[in-house]
């Protein structure tokens, strides 16, 4: 049984995106021998940048939330800090621009709580007081968490009634349910609610914790993004790992995971070499695995299927990246971040990701407003960002891609330049366009999908947390990225990496048995 | 944070904690409620493995001889492994990836047939015979209708954009450098590309041109979409109405319109080097001007910031595996991936131009002169150490590392 394995290690991370990199710089960092297997030829996952002509495009990075400074560091800083993975950041100015023509709003949001709050009673006299209210609830929610945290997950629950009975309470509710409570009025919202859009499922099901200290996190840290694009964030994940003694293996695609008697007991690449290890950390998602790479199949729980089936599934993504030959300056773009919606009613905002009209939002990046030199003197680069579920692209076919497409960029920049006045199109150097089908061709993910599970209330990072020890179908088998406990965006899915990590060698010291 | 938390309740106070003691629970039922059914096929995946398949399996249907050393290829799948050629944009290309002798090498041609074509089921692939040319020597001696050939999805860059590019398209061609433009002119012609297209062909031999019947065809019927003119640079040419001499600014000025076209070029390096200086000398913006992948450069001596000293030297690679490692030699004037391809240890490769990043590989010691015009590294690769070997030349000793080869 022994000599069936090619090799063996103590563990094995199936995939680098952001919770790999992280999840095995953790366990190397323990001390542990470690596998770390991507099938592409770059790891980071959608941690990454490519080239074309004179620019460099982020592939997908708007901001890091809770980096912090380096001095200062909140809570996603500390965990580069104690990984020892060292790079240069750069800070994002502004918290965003939200424009909404037909409710003729146009607003720049400043970061900081006190800024951000004087800034809403400006446009929206007698926001005040309910903002306020807000944004002690979202603080009480923050202190809560890190509370939680400090306590290894076994929080007393005294403490948490005496000096944290908000978070309980609003734990299980959306953002509109406790918006209402606070009886915000709707001009308010329109203009809180614009960061919607990273969580990407309307307030009325997205949950008010992960919504509250995203917002609170964003304002009292501020938003950080790596200077040399996420590239460098990866490689520094990379260059980390190697020096600890991991081992990192470019274009290995993991076609099976290798299950006996309900535990891993090793995996298998598509060269077909058998790796034997007891642990896996998992990029992959829990529906491709449960459905493609367990083997022999009949070792999947029925649970876990139904895992699955009981949630939804998130979003894809839509990118257009433009290269333009004109200075910010010169073509009037003054801010980082752009929210542009068609509508504030985030519901029927969510319903168009469902379908191939013309988008009716967008979020979109002027990365040299963050790193002035990002691109060549006279140059800048503009992303812009849609969401899609994946059932808006099932009836494409090939023939009708590239078409389709090119028209939805050309919506997205027609949107652009009306909401901001600024000529894009006579100053486009360099254009490429991602869909759906490109996030699926680079990273495997199920469907295309960014953001991993919806996150309602039921299905937010408390109750993953908590409903945690009951959630491990596979013993060894532990997900790290967007799917996982922590759920969607890039800080989630690093420290996800991370706590999977940490869970990881307990299961190691327990005799595999999860804890 | 104030010791005393604000009073506040979403519905009431008991409800509210009652509700997050049940979240759990509320979880579970939910869970335990749906069905263990299988999972949705991912629709999305397969849109994507039609669109961009990690190898296509083809046949050679016919050979066609297309001038005194062109050969047309046509290929259509296998209907084993590849059931349906993958679509493309006009202009893009494919590798071909073959074993010669024993040692797999890739090598990009871009695709002749259109779009539309490859609907029909085949793709064209028109390829000049190079002299002492290393794999079109091996397919000029074995390649015969019915045999199987394993080539990339189709790739690249050098298509139109309807978004950054004019309607108005002026093709520059080099000898065999034409083939993307044929793909172009046909998807013009039968309106599938809404723009028009003026072709300048530059050729050194009569003998040379490819296409040329269907391109006149086409610009009789299609005048208004397609239009071209010959500039031939050799002393004789028996042809009408053509130009002579290089493709230079008073052609460009006259076949065109400097300030309003969209310019694409596709041919040898010295045609980028010298049409590129006459298109900026016309004051053609770079965002009017594509440019097909500058190709496998054959004499790194030539460029002005190669390191003279390095010339005509041999050094070693050490190449480290998944296991312990390996020396192999490596001569200056060939770029790192055919010294590693000679020692049968290629990584990945498509696109031999530096662009694809198929061949990515760690310099772990030593030193690579990489060609500023096939330099497309990341800025976190150039300071990690990541570098493009179909792109990189030796200068030194080097230690690298290997990536992955088989998936």
């Amino acid at each position: 049984m022994e000599n069936q394995w090619n090799r063996k290690f103590d563990a094995v991370v199936l995939g680098a995106g952001n919770g790999g990199m992280s999840g095995a710089t953790q366990l190397a960092l323990s001390g542990k021998n470690v596998l770390m297997l991507e099938q592409h030829n770059i790891l980071g996952g959608f941690s990454t940048s490519f080239v074309r002509g004179r620019f460099e495009f982020e592939a997908s990075l708007h901001e890091i939330c809770d980096y912090g400074t380096k001095d200062d560091p909140g809570s996603v800083g500390v965990l580069f800090r104690n990984l020892g993975v060292e790079l240069e950041w750069a800070s994002v100015p502004e918290a965003y621009r939200l424009i909404v023509p037909e409710k003729n709003i146009d607003v720049v949001m400043p970061f900081g709580k006190r800024e951000y709050i004087d800034a809403l009673e400006n446009y929206v006299p007698g926001s005040r007081p309910s903002v306020t209210k807000f944004l002690v609830i979202a603080e009480e929610i923050s202190e809560a968490l890190a509370y939680i945290a400090a306590s290894k997950g076994n929080p007393d629950k005294k403490v948490l009634l005496k000096k944290y009975p908000n978070f309980m309470k609003t734990a299980s509710y959306s953002v509109d349910e406790v918006c209402r409570a606070l009886k915000m009025p709707e001009d308010v919202k329109n203009i809180l609610y614009a960061y919607w859009c990273y969580v990407g499922i309307p307030m009325n099901r997205q949950n008010f914790t992960l919504f509250a200290v995203m917002l609170y996190k964003y304002l009292i840290r501020g938003a950080a993004v790596p200077r040399y694009r996420s590239t460098a964030m990866a490689e520094s994940f990379e260059q980390r790992f190697r020096a600890l003694g991991g081992t990192l293996e470019l274009n290995t695609r993991v076609d099976r995971i290798l299950v006996e008697n309900g535990g891993v007991i090793g995996v298998e690449t598509a060269s077909g070499e058998r790796i034997g290890t007891r642990h896996v950390l998992c990029c992959a998602s829990p529906p491709r695995v449960f459905s493609e790479m367990v083997h022999p199949k009949y070792e999947v729980p029925p649970r876990a299927l139904k895992s699955v089936n009981a949630r939804s599934i998130g979003v894809s993504g839509f990118v257009v990246w433009l290269g333009l030959d004109a200075s910010p300056e010169e073509l009037g773009i003054s801010d980082y971040s752009y929210f542009i919606y068609k509508d504030t009613d985030t519901e029927r905002l969510y319903k168009d990701f469902s379908s191939l009209g013309r988008p009716s939002v967008q979020a979109t990046v002027c990365l040299n407003k963050a790193i002035p030199d990002c691109s060549p003197a006279g140059t800048t680069i503009l992303s812009m960002t849609i969401l899609y579920k994946a059932e808006a692209w099932k009836n494409i076919e090939p023939a009708d891609y590239f078409r389709k497409k090119n028209e939805i960029a050309g919506y997205l920049i027609e949107d652009f330049e009306k909401a901001t006045g600024c000529n894009i199109r006579d100053h486009i150097e360099e254009i490429d366009i991602s869909a759906p089908p490109t996030y699926a061709r680079y990273t495997g993910a199920y469907q295309g999908v960014i953001y991993g599970y919806e996150v309602d209330s039921w299905d937010s990072f408390l109750p993953r947390l908590m409903a945690m020890k009951d959630e491990v179908y596979i013993r060894g088998l532990r997900f790290s990225s967007g799917w996982g406990i922590r759920t969607i965006g890039y800080s989630s899915a690093l420290q996800c990496g991370q706590t999977e990590a940490m869970l990881t060698m307990l299961d190691m010291n327990n005799g595999g048995v999860p804890v | 944070m104030n010791d005393k938390p604000m009073k506040f309740n979403v519905k009431w106070s008991i409800c509210d904690l009652l509700a997050f003691k049940n979240l759990v629970k509320k979880r579970a039922k939910i869970i335990d409620a749906a069905p263990a059914a299988p999972l949705e096929a991912p629709f999305i995946n397969m849109l994507a493995a039609r669109l961009h398949p990690e190898s296509q399996h083809l046949i050679i249907k016919e050979i066609i001889d297309e001038t005194k050393t062109t050969k047309t290829f046509r290929f259509v799948a296998d209907g084993k492994v590849t059931r349906e050629l993958a679509y493309f944009q006009a202009g893009q290309y494919l590798s071909l990836k073959v074993n010669v002798d024993g040692y797999e090498i890739t090598r990009p041609y871009s695709i002749a047939s259109s779009p539309a074509d490859s609907l029909k089921g085949f793709y064209d692939l028109s390829i000049k015979k190079m002299e002492s040319g290393f794999l079109t020597g091996f397919i000029w001696k074995n390649w015969k209708a019915g045999d199987a050939v394993i080539t990339s999805a189709p790739m690249g860059q050098m298509y139109h954009s309807p978004l950054r590019d004019t309607k108005s398209i002026v093709a520059i061609a080099g000898g065999s450098g034409i083939t993307p433009f044929r793909s172009m002119a046909r998807e013009i012609c039968h309106g599938r590309l809404d723009a028009t297209l003026k072709l300048i062909y530059g050729c050194a031999d009569d003998g040379e041109i490819m296409f040329h019947h269907e391109f006149l065809e086409l610009a009789k019927k299609y005048p208004e979409k397609f239009s071209f003119v010959m500039v031939m640079s050799c002393e004789k040419t028996a042809l009408d109405g053509c130009e002579k001499g290089f493709i230079t600014k008073s052609v460009i000025e006259k076949y065109s319109n400097p300030a309003a076209d969209s310019y694409f070029l596709c041919g040898p390096d010295v045609m980028y080097d010298f049409v590129g200086m006459e298109l900026t000398a016309l004051g053609v913006p770079p965002r009017r001007i594509r440019r097909e992948a500058y190709g496998e450069i054959k004499k790194p001596e030539r460029f002005p910031s190669y390191p003279r000293v390095a010339s005509g030297k041999t050094f070693s690679i050490t190449v480290r595996l998944k296991e312990g490692s390996v020396v192999i030699p490596a001569s200056a004037g060939e770029s790192v991936l055919i010294a590693l391809e000679r020692a049968k240890l290629a990584p990945p490769s498509a696109c031999r131009s530096g662009e694809c990043q198929f061949c990515r590989t760690l310099l772990l010691q030593g030193e690579v002169w990489v060609s500023p015009e096939s330099d497309a590294r990341r800025e976190a690769d150039k300071q990690t150490g990541y570098f493009h070997p179909c792109a990189s030349f030796p200068v030194s000793d080097l230690e690298i590392v290997l990536p992955g080869n088989g998936r």
